[in-house]
């Protein structure tokens, strides 16, 4: 599966789509809807969320395709929609409510679950360590080693200083590499 | 032996992780549905303000209603004395409605799961004043009042019950409605 960013949407396509046709549209939500669905919940983590982000993504998407010139591919604006609507997420104080919850939640049952089903041993590894990161951690880490965006825009997006973008990235680093460190290194985590 | 992976590596990682975990919600179908679905609620969101208002202005208009009426209406004291001209099978019509009404009430469930406090407050002021009526026409037929003033009571009387059915029945409706 490629990143949203790399994924060819042929310029006719566009073009019928935004005369509304809809066999189009569906050309290109079929094309695009995977990749989107999964920035998105690399994102947010809770599934939920992510539906309903992806929903108003994708909307978006049709709504405002009048105004998209072409200059980057669909892919490079959708992601912009999509990341946007993510971090508003992020910074909304709904979210921060959910967040106190789910941490009373978790020092109850004291167990991180993955955000997505891991088909490898490795991915599981990845899954975990994943999902030990603050949702800002995670969301800087991806947008900043996947995703390929600075930290001046990251920076930019989160509406903070370069310096916040840096040391979120560090401290996600160091949490990623104790989680992704051989097992032999690490402390017996499985209950006995 | 201890191995730290460094940024690139740990890069890479999360890439091939995404690389294998993509999935769609919904396919094109279920998307639709539910960009149809948003947009009706969008509709009903943006007229909402102006269908609550409506609906507090009704209130209004129903409860007030007796008070807005003539005053000859509205006091049983000053209603003519004399001869009445009201044909006695439409007066008999007349109790037969409000008795059906009635009925439609009592059948009501008293204890609502919802209770929107404004309509209660008007509600109950309704039904105070059909029971201060009540006492009223009672005293008066006691005390052996003239039919005319005891015809004035009860189409006053009629029409409270009828305010409290359309209230009544419009918040039946609106619980109803999810």
């Amino acid at each position: 599966m490629s990143r949203l960013v790399d994924i060819p949407i042929p310029e006719d396509l566009i073009a019928r789509a935004r005369a509304g046709d809809e066999a189009a549209q569906a050309g290109i939500y079929r094309a695009l809807a995977p990749a989107v669905f999964g920035l998105i919940r690399r994102l947010v983590g809770n599934r939920a969320v992510a539906e309903d982000l992806f929903q108003d993504t994708m909307m978006a998407l049709f709504q405002r395709l009048g105004d998209f010139r072409g200059d980057a591919p669909l892919g490079a604006w959708l992601r912009q929609i999509a990341v946007t609507r993510c971090l508003m997420y992020l910074r909304s104080p709904w979210h921060r409510a959910r967040l106190q919850w789910e941490s009373d939640e978790a020092s109850l049952h004291s167990a991180v679950l993955p955000v997505m089903s891991a088909t490898s041993p490795d991915a599981l590894d990845v899954e975990r360590a994943l999902a030990s990161l603050t949702p800002m951690g995670r969301a800087v880490v991806w947008l900043f080693e996947v995703e390929g965006y600075s930290h001046e825009e990251i920076a930019r997006l989160f509406g903070r200083s370069v310096s916040f973008s840096k040391s979120q990235l560090a401290r996600a680093l160091a949490r990623l590499r104790q989680g992704l460190a051989p097992q032999e290194d690490q402390e017996a985590c499985t209950p006995i | 032996m201890h191995t730290d992976l460094n940024e690139k590596l740990i890069a890479g990682r999360l890439r091939a992780a995404d690389e294998k975990q993509h999935e769609a919600p919904y396919d094109w179908a279920d998307f639709q549905r539910r960009r149809h679905r948003s947009s009706l609620t969008k509709v009903i969101e943006r007229h909402r303000p102006v269908a609550i208002a409506a609906a507090v202005l009704a209130t209004v208009l129903v409860t007030a209603a007796p008070y807005l009426r003539p005053a000859h209406v509205h006091t049983p004291a000053l209603a003519p004395s004399g001869p009445i001209a009201r044909n006695d099978v439409s007066d008999r019509q007349e109790r037969a409605r409000t008795r059906a009404i009635e009925g439609w009430l009592a059948r009501l469930p008293h204890d609502r799961a919802i209770v929107r406090v404004g309509t209660h407050a008007a509600v109950s002021g309704l039904q105070d004043q059909i029971a201060a009526l009540d006492d009223l026409m009672s005293t008066e037929r006691a005390a052996g009042a003239q039919p005319a003033r005891l015809d004035a009571l009860e189409q006053q009387r009629a029409q409270l019950v009828s305010s409290l059915a359309q209230l009544q029945y419009a918040e039946l409706l609106a619980s109803a409605t999810p």
